[in-house]
């Protein structure tokens, strides 16, 4: 057990956790703070497998920009707790088991596929931002671009579809 | 070298969180919660793609994480949206109670 396996399975080990936390709580509020704090475990864990300009993009999109969207809109509606379950709804309870079935599944089938033998290693070398922006800005420059025209279009249609309706 | 994580660790994580937010998006009924749950979902990908990015030596799943970090902030932008304007109809976002497109 190597020191960043150590730090990777407990920072993996709490995103889980706080992700379950959001499934099980009835209030939506704090659903939302859970995610966030499920998504900063998920960052460590990118800075363990040498994605530290990922994990500063996941903190700050995510987390700092994307969740907070969520907060917003969760006070302008003002969505209260889900009342407690009254129809039980048994399809939806039977397709989660099936979930976790199948999970258990792959997980058998990983364990004996890998056997935890492919290391991914965490090193300065490919720890470097640097040719990161390179590969972005060369090989990858139409892509880039291509987000920024989604990005306005998002803009414009999250502008048009929460606007309220002119009563002609 | 400061050590090594074996990919089955990677691989197990964002299988655990995939399922977790696959289980959210079926049980839950508000619908920001049923949203949350795939953001979840996503990230459980990402996740496998950084691992196999960098168990292989290669920068394009960082690249690909970076676009679906891009493309989920578009998304979540639209679909909150969404749930604004449905609000604003019909006083509820829960999914059980909004069924515009049934019959």
């Amino acid at each position: 057990m190597t020191m960043s396996r150590l730090v990777f399975d407990a920072a993996a080990a709490m995103a889980i956790l706080f992700a379950a936390l959001m499934v099980v709580h009835p209030h939506p509020v704090k659903s939302v703070l859970a995610v966030v704090v499920s998504f900063f475990g998920l960052a460590v864990c990118y800075v363990m497998l040498s994605a530290p300009f990922i994990a500063a993009i996941q903190v700050i999109v995510y987390a700092g920009a994307i969740l907070v969207l969520f907060l917003f809109v969760l006070m302008l509606l003002n969505v209260g707790q889900e009342a407690p379950e009254r129809d039980p709804r048994p399809i939806q309870r039977w397709l989660s088991a099936a979930a976790l079935v199948v999970f258990a599944a792959l997980l058998l089938a990983l364990l004996r596929a890998h056997g935890g033998s492919a290391p991914a290693a965490l090193d300065p070398v490919s720890a470097d931002v640097a040719p990161l922006a390179r590969l972005l800005f060369s090989r990858y420059l139409l892509p880039f671009e291509a987000l920024s025209i989604l990005l306005l279009a998002a803009l414009v249609g999250a502008f048009v579809l929460a606007q309220r309706e002119k009563s002609s | 070298m400061i050590g090594s994580i074996p990919l089955g660790d990677v691989l197990l994580a964002s299988g655990a969180l995939f399922t977790i937010g696959l289980a959210g998006a079926l049980l839950r009924r508000s619908a920001i919660s049923i949203f949350l749950s795939i953001e979840v979902m996503m990230n459980a990908a990402n996740l496998a793609l950084i691992g196999y990015g960098a168990a292989l030596g290669t920068r394009e799943g960082q690249i690909i994480v970076f676009f679906i970090i891009a493309i989920a902030a578009a998304e979540a932008s639209v679909g909150l949206a969404i749930f604004v304007a449905l609000f604003r109809h019909k006083e509820t976002i829960d999914v059980n109670k909004i069924n515009l497109l049934k019959w």
